[in-house]
């Protein structure tokens, strides 16, 4: 096709518009306007249970906007001092272990995507291969205790170095990187360090902010290794955790141990109790607006990177 | 594309002479940078992933946490007996593939529409807008999402009223839809999709900045319209990707997920909601049976490889871009 | 490509920046602990002088409660360590508990104290807990009095024993003032029928259909039934309930014979879902029942669309809360709360919703692990607990300050010291920390002067709570208390049933796995079904229900029941 295209000369105006194209624009927007109310609803919902009394959401009925506006539900989250920390730790784990995964990814997809790599195929599989098992709780508990990772904050780290659907992912895109570039690399007398440094990572820009999205937000998500691991550490709790921690008390204290808040309740003091459903709205929005934040950053090089790929060597 | 020509000597695996084994360790000695940026995350991946597999020997045990190894009673294949013996495996196993499958065809085919349609969006304001709020359901936990579609499910929700809205019900004979069985696959797809279609669809969007925009110019030229651009050109520059994915997926055919179908599971329509992950949860670990999820987990494994090396070999013979 | 760098660049300048801040943060966090504990040393030491060294230990509770922390950051714990020189750090269960305590097992390594909950056999069969009877026996005069022949029921199959389980009944019983569980109906139905005596199911339904069919065209519902995964059991208990029998979980017990019998395939609960079978028929049973989850089901409680259930009432607190606050706020909406009934097939079988005294949960408790630092000083801690004085201490507090003692030495609150007890007061006092989990007397004893042990059940502070028409009700029908409706409790020294230990993937606990899939299954279909085919439906349920091997799981109960109440007569 690109050979076809090429031999013929004749240039029409670059933006076609026929009546057929013109129907298209305006059934994809409606579609697109569709979609977002859709996928925004959900988000919406929760922000306004977030701001909503947490008594009266009970009677649900909640959709668009709160009934009765308060910040109650934030207050009851944040007023957590370790709240701060943890986050601080979110943050930390997020950006170290993103950049160490990316780069650690990268470097090998590269060597991967090198045809004449002897130990290509093996390498391949291997990492393939651990996708679809798993050793265990409590075989992987031992082995990371056994490494003396238990209350570090580098088990938040090192059993992620690589991400082997990242690892594909990045793979598939240098394979898909004109040869030429390679050759013309090589021919320049370029190693391969200087190869992978400065003409592949250069290149994979698109895709090395993928993969970092998604290692990303995994890595904000991520609490089950901080229960594991290093839950009588406070100092290494993330926000995550803390956020699942507030969950859990929310569940029991508006339950029957909460005798004193009975009495209180029932003698028309104000119960400032919140409900698990409230905080699980709340936090949902504490949790996701972090890292939410940070994809308009990393659009960019998605959406308008169609130059990218067309860099000749 | 097709780099499949993949000399004899890069397979040391097959080489049994001595000669080729000279050779190939001489390859291996020219190749040493390539050496030093993999072979530690070999040991790395051994360490962390191939060590913990003794764990695999509970599922021969009666397995007590508190002993050591040597002192768990191994007791041969009964988890695996117990497991495909009960006359609800059957059942399980169709679930588990039905919705796996389900979640695999409309996965893709929504993400990779949606792309194509981002993609064919020339507002790049109005595209970045549609593009983050569509991923944000995928911020939004099981657990409030599920409640949320429960809600709009229910005889007074959304989806009844405007049923009765627009007269195709009569008020009082609302669908209860997570009542009815055969309607789980439906609903379990739709809420899928409609969780995770913007976020599945960035890989696709990524893939699509590696078109050569020449090509989209001399197809212009050619004269092909929009429609015609997106078959001819986005969907073959972005077709490797989607292949991988899809081989990987393949594998995946046994995971179809827990979290939604335990929250929008229940007694009525369980027939086709429970699959592989909660029947372990409710006859291994919920009664502390680490083995039965361990055997559990072997099956799939097995069964992956099979699907995997088939899907792959698939690819392969089709001349595509493949896993491995 | 200079672009690019730039961004490899930023991204690790990033990660610097950020290890020099963990760094810097480093040592801030060090004299934040440090922080915390130097004023509280400082001031025992010029208060009073404590007995002993100060130790801290680690406790997991396997029940989420409160936050983390540290006992003596609370007014309690600091007086509890002032007078043992033992402070705990705290640690409650966030993810899934077995998981945890099978990390802590597989690696041998425990806290100090460990509160499994339902884990228990788990720790039992790994012996992670240390045998406590010669530590009970040397340290232990306050545990002695307070679990006193209960011990015997403590003991494990080889005579020792290796927990105290939380909370044993002590001195007099008191019942709670609020049924636990009942046949609720909103007042207005009550009220528009003359607060007619309700006993039986039939005058249950019969009252609901009445008000129903005289307000056909406000959309009411009749009943609602919560059955949203494990709250499974609030609709297939009542059968249980309706024959005269108290929570046993899965078997009713015959006080003469102690022989257990299940109930989930018996004429009982054929009646209980044909009655609401019937209901359905009629228009009056909500089927969205069976696919609600339990924030759908509460906010229908409190739609005042609804006009009647049956639930625990631990399980309906936060609608019943939200609807009483309404109705302090405007008295005209009094008739949309709900008031239990104890409701029973038979008119003449007494109801048993008053949980029977004498009852100690065996499956649940708290033990000193095999890492214990220091076996003494926590036993000698939790004896001193169970003094007089640190009971109240516990739970009513500090006199003049979260209670009051009356001429007649009865202790109640002001108005005030209710208001000032909110949730972040119960945190900072001790009361949330220590109002669970630890070796205690249970909510129905009493102290020895006669106060009940349970804030909540002491008649002057439950009257405190009561608004007029709460009285009004009450009057019209002669009692003080909503308990006084039901029938007084009969002792029951194995009780609960519920509670007694399984052992780990044994046939009993399948047994229980399979009912519970089964009957989640076919309930809704017989209660959704038309009449007719009510009994096709059953019949296929009976034919599911009989796989089960029901007779092994009703003499493993029986055994236990007989077991315990032997130990208990000892």
């Amino acid at each position: 096709m690109e050979t076809a295209a090429v031999h013929k000369k004749k240039r029409k105006p670059p933006i076609s518009s026929s009546t057929g194209d013109r129907l298209f624009v305006i059934c994809n927007y409606c579609f697109m306007i569709a979609l977002m109310i859709v996928t925004l609803y959900p988000f919406v919902n929760v922000l306004a249970v977030s701001l909503n009394n947490a008594q009266d959401s009970i009677k649900g009925g909640i959709y668009l906007l709160p009934r009765e506006w308060t910040l109650a539900n934030y207050n009851y989250i944040l007023r957590e001092a370790t709240i701060f920390h943890a986050t601080f730790i979110s943050v930390l784990r997020t950006v170290i272990g993103t950049v160490v995964t990316v780069f650690c990814s990268a470097m090998l997809a590269y060597t991967l995507s090198r045809q004449d790599y002897v130990l290509r195929k093996f390498i391949t599989v291997a990492f393939i291969m651990t996708m679809y098992f798993n050793g265990g709780l409590i075989p992987n508990y031992l082995l990371i205790r056994d490494m003396g990772l238990v209350g570090s904050f580098w088990v938040y780290i090192l059993p992620g170095i690589i991400g082997v659907f990242n690892l594909i992912i990045i793979r598939s895109f240098i394979e898909n990187l004109p040869e030429s570039i390679i050759e013309s690399a090589k021919i320049d007398g370029a190693g391969d360090y200087r190869t992978f440094f400065s003409i592949i990572l250069p290149l994979t820009v698109p895709v090395l902010a993928t993969v970092a999205l998604f290692s990303g937000v995994f890595q904000w998500n991520s609490w089950f290794d901080v229960f594991l691991y290093n839950s009588s550490d406070a100092s290494l709790s993330t926000l995550q955790y803390e956020l699942q921690k507030i969950l859990q008390n929310s569940n029991t204290t508006t339950g029957t141990s909460s005798l004193d808040g009975m009495i209180q309740g029932a003698t028309g003091g104000q119960q400032n109790a919140v409900t698990p459903m409230s905080v699980r709205a709340t936090m949902t929005i504490v949790a996701s607006v972090p890292i939410i934040m940070v994809y308009p950053f990393l659009q960019k090089y998605f959406v308008k990177g169609m130059m990218v790929g067309g860099v000749k060597g | 594309m097709d780099k499949n020509t993949v000399p004899a000597l890069s397979r040391p695996a097959a080489d049994k002479e001595p000669g080729r084994m000279r050779l190939f360790f001489k390859k291996l000695g020219q190749q040493r940078a390539l050496a030093v940026m993999s072979v530690p995350f070999l040991i790395w991946l051994f360490v962390f992933k191939y060590l913990p597999l003794w764990g695999w020997s509970i599922a021969f045990q009666d397995y007590k946490p508190a002993r050591k190894f040597m002192e768990q009673t191994w007791i041969g294949f009964e988890h695996f007996k117990f497991l495909f013996g009960d006359d609800r495996f059957l059942r399980v196993l169709r679930n588990t593939l039905a919705m796996s499958s389900i979640n695999l065809f409309f996965g893709f085919v929504t993400a990779i529409t949606l792309a194509l349609l981002l993609n064919e969006i020339r507002n790049i304001a109005f595209k970045r807008v549609v593009q983050t709020v569509s991923y944000l359901p995928h911020f939004i936990s099981w657990v409030v999402a599920a409640s949320i579609i429960q809600t709009t499910l229910s005889p007074d929700g959304t989806i009844n009223q405007l049923l009765v809205g627009l007269g195709f019900l009569d008020r009082g004979n609302e669908i209860l839809f997570l009542g009815i069985p055969e309607y789980f696959w439906t609903i379990f797809g739709a809420s899928s999709v409609w969780k995770d279609i913007g976020w599945n669809t960035i890989v696709y969007l990524a893939a699509m900045t590696t078109i050569d925009p020449t090509q989209y110019e001399a197809a212009e030229i050619d004269g092909a319209n929009r429609f015609k651009k997106m078959i001819y050109v986005t969907l073959p520059g972005i077709k490797s990707v989607v292949i991988v994915l899809l081989i990987m997926n393949i594998g995946y055919l046994l995971e179809s997920g827990f979290e939604p179908q335990y929250l929008l599971g229940n007694g009525m329509n369980v027939d086709y909601s429970e699959n592989i992950d909660i029947f372990v949860l409710k006859y291994g670990i919920a009664q502390s049976n680490f083995s039965l999820s361990i055997a559990a987990g072997m099956f799939k494994t097995v069964v992956s490889f099979i699907l995997l090396f088939m899907a792959n070999n698939a690819a392969k013979r089709m001349g595509e871009a493949r896993l491995y | 490509m200079g672009k690019s760098k730039r961004i490899w660049l930023l991204a690790l300048t990033a990660v610097v920046s950020l290890s020099v801040v963990t760094a810097c943060s480093g040592p801030n966090n060090a004299k934040k602990n440090t922080g915390t504990t130097e004023p509280t040393s400082a001031a025992a030491t010029t208060e009073t002088e404590p007995k002993q060294d100060k130790v801290t230990f680690k406790i997991f509770n396997g029940v989420a409660g409160s936050k983390d922390g540290n006992t003596n950051e609370t007014t309690i714990g600091k007086l509890l360590e002032d007078q043992t020189g033992v402070n705990f750090k705290l640690e409650f269960v966030v993810g899934d508990l077995n998981t945890k305590i099978g990390t802590m097992i597989a690696a041998n390594d425990y806290p100090d104290v460990l509160i499994p909950d339902a884990a228990i056999e788990e720790v039992l069969n790994a012996g992670a807990f240390i045998p406590l009877d010669e530590l009970i026996e040397k340290y232990g005069p306050n545990i002695q009095r307070v679990y006193g022949k209960s011990l015997n029921q403590m003991r494990s199959k080889d005579g020792k024993i290796y927990f105290l389980p939380i909370a044993a009944q002590v001195n007099d019983f008191i019942p709670e003032p609020e049924a636990g569980a009942g046949f609720w109906v909103q007042r207005r139905v009550l009220e528009e029928a003359g607060y007619p005596k309700i006993k039986t199911l039939d005058q249950y339904i019969e009252l609901i259909k009445n008000y129903r069919d005289k307000h056909k065209d406000e959309n009411l519902t009749g009943m609602v039934s919560l059955t949203h995964d494990w709250r499974f059991f609030a609709t297939s208990n009542p059968p249980m309930h309706l024959m005269g029998y108290p929570n046993d979980g899965n078997v009713t017990v015959d006080t003469n014979t102690w022989e257990a019998k299940t109930y989930a395939g018996a004429e009982s609960t054929k009646k209980w879902l044909k009655a609401l079978n019937d209901l359905n028929a009629a228009g009056l049973f909500d089927k969205a029942s069976f696919v609600d989850n339990y924030d759908q089901y509460i906010a229908k409680l409190t739609s005042h669309k609804v006009l009647g259930f049956f639930d625990y009432r631990w399980q309906v607190d936060n609608a019943l809360n939200v609807l009483k606050d309404a109705a302090r706020k405007d008295p005209s909406l009094d008739g949309f709360k709900y008031f239990p009934l104890p409701v029973t097939f038979e008119e003449g079988t007494p109801d048993a919703y008053l949980d029977p005294p004498g009852g100690l949960v065996t499956n649940r408790g708290i033990g000193i692990t095999v890492s214990a630092k220091d076996p003494v000083r926590i036993i000698q801690f939790f004896d001193n607990m169970l003094t007089e004085e640190n009971q109240t201490l516990m739970s009513w507090g500090i006199k003049g300050e979260t209670y009051e003692v009356n001429e007649q030495g009865r202790y109640y609150r002001t108005q005030e010291q209710i208001d000032k007890i909110d949730e972040p007061f119960r945190e900072s006092f001790g009361f949330k920390y220590f109002s669970w989990n630890w070796p205690m007397y249970n909510a129905t004893s009493t102290l020895a002067d006669g106060n009940a042990k349970n804030v909540a059940s002491q008649p002057e502070v439950f009257q405190m709570t009561l608004t007029d028409k709460d009285k009004a009700i009450l009057e019209k029908y002669g009692v003080q208390t909503y308990s006084q409706l039901f029938a007084e409790p009969v002792p029951r020294p194995y009780f609960p049933a519920w509670g007694f230990a399984k052992e780990q993937n044994s046939p009993e606990q399948l047994w229980e796995a399979s009912k519970d899939e089964m009957t989640k299954k076919y309930f809704p279909k017989l209660v959704l079904t038309t009449p007719d085919k009510f009994e096709a439906v059953w019949e296929e349920y009976m034919k599911e229900f009989g796989k089960l091997d029901t007779a092994g799981y009703e003499k493993w109960t029986t055994e236990q029941v007989k077991a315990k109440v032997e130990l208990a007569n000892q």
